[in-house]
């Protein structure tokens, strides 16, 4: 019995481990740009323009904002060939114009509709792959949680990044049970144990007090 | 006929292996908190209408005044003129520019630490320093940590300028480098289990074909 849940929890840290080891890739990786403000391949940036019309526009776009102003842009941005995860939309009141912000993971795309005559100028931004895993990173995150995941394709991202974070607490805690067992591993472990812990609540202590 | 250097390279190897196994569980173990609370703390920032984990709205907030002395001529520049006055109202954090200096004789920042926001508004003329203060709960706290990096990417004006903010920035790049070898070298050990070489390769696999959809594949798509 216990041998067979020894095995067991040691297959699945294995597979699971191998599993979300890609995700944790993404993750760590940004993490250097993140904390660094450092973006590989930015100056390699390319970028187009073209102007395309988005007539006829929806009804009471003048009325709406939010979500249900992103949800009633969507078919028409479908149709100028514009996909991805919309931002804030800004509204130019004097020029009656909106400034609707779409992201795919490694490019960024510019909408500038002109509402008196639908056409829209359209700029597109590939911004490479380290902009794309910070953009994961930092996906769904803190702020805008009432227009944020507007794209089918960022909800799933949603539920991969839960799953790495459910999947690391899984991995974590059976590693500390597979460690364990090791008898000849445990002192040192142990002091290692001790030293992570004395250094997290230390860095934290200080960061706090 | 065996090479005169096989016995010492495969000593070297077995003596390899050992080690990354070692090591595994070695950073694993000291990692292991700093672990827990990027996890926990991503999962927080990714479900911001969980309401239990709500700290602004039940913030503490103080107010007060102190006389301040107008900084020297010799202290030059915004950071100086804020190190300057945050000594002397005892504040102590990483320094955020929020607002643009109009009134040479006004001055507004913000300095931040982990739990607690102050708002500093310096009247030189008067030569009084306003403070409002506003300390959060152990949830801002953890969500805070996740994000302390003193730097945006969008905005180069903000620098780390607290030492133990870049104590911390620092950490986190261990711990993403820790965790780059967890990955490399449990990628190492699978492959030394030849009879799990192929269910691991179908795990990694499916777990390689998801991630490079949202790196890559999404904009060949759209």
């Amino acid at each position: 019995m216990k041998a067979g849940f020894y095995r067991l929890t040691r297959d699945l840290h294995l597979y699971l481990g191998l599993f979300i080891s890609p995700f944790i890739l993404v993750f760590t990786i940004s993490v250097f740009f993140l904390v660094h403000t450092w973006m590989p391949g930015l100056g390699r940036v390319k970028s187009t323009r073209h102007v395309v019309s988005m007539s006829p526009l929806p009804q009471g776009l003048q009325k709406l904002s939010g979500r249900p102003l992103i949800e009633t842009l969507k078919p028409a941005l479908q149709r100028a060939g514009v996909h991805g995860e919309v931002g804030f939309v800004r509204r130019l009141v004097q020029e009656n114009i909106l400034v609707i912000p779409v992201t795919v993971p490694g490019r960024e795309t510019v909408v500038n509709l002109r509402m008196s005559d639908g056409e829209a100028t359209i700029e597109t931004r590939e911004i490479g792959v380290a902009n794309a895993l910070v953009t994961l990173h930092k996906s769904p995150g803190q702020h805008g949680p009432d227009i944020r995941m507007n794209w089918f394709y960022m909800r799933v991202w949603r539920w991969m990044a839960d799953a790495t974070v459910y999947l690391i607490l899984f991995v974590t805690i059976s590693g500390v049970y597979l460690w364990y067992v090791l008898r000849g591993e445990r002192a040192v472990g142990l002091v290692l144990l001790g030293a992570g812990a004395l250094s997290f609540f230390g860095i934290v202590y200080a960061l706090i007090h | 006929m065996p090479s005169s250097t096989e016995p010492g390279s495969a000593r070297a190897w077995a003596y390899f292996e050992r080690w990354n196994r070692k090591l595994h569980f070695y950073v694993g173990l000291f990692l292991l908190f700093f672990v827990w609370l990027f996890a926990f703390s991503g999962l927080i920032l990714n479900h911001p209408s969980w309401r239990f984990t709500e700290f602004w709205s039940t913030r503490t907030q103080t107010a007060y005044e102190r006389t301040i002395a107008v900084p020297g001529p010799d202290v030059q520049g915004d950071l100086a003129q804020a190190r300057e006055i945050m000594r002397q109202l005892g504040i102590v954090g990483e320094i955020l520019w929020t607002t643009t200096r109009t009134d040479p004789s006004q001055f507004e920042f913000q300095v931040r630490r982990p739990g607690h926001y102050f708002f500093i508004k310096a009247d030189f003329d008067r030569k009084r320093g306003a403070v409002q203060q506003s300390d959060v709960n152990a949830w801002g706290v953890i969500r805070t940590l996740h994000t302390f990096t003193g730097v945006q990417m969008d905005d180069p004006r903000n620098q780390r300028d607290w030492f133990l903010t870049s104590v911390w920035a620092y950490s986190m790049d261990a711990i993403a480098a820790g965790m780059l070898f967890m990955v490399l070298s449990s990628l190492f050990m699978w492959l030394k289990l030849p009879d799990r070489r192929v269910p691991g390769a179908v795990a990694l696999g499916l777990g390689t074909l998801l991630c490079a959809v949202f790196c890559f594949g999404l904009r060949w798509f759209f």
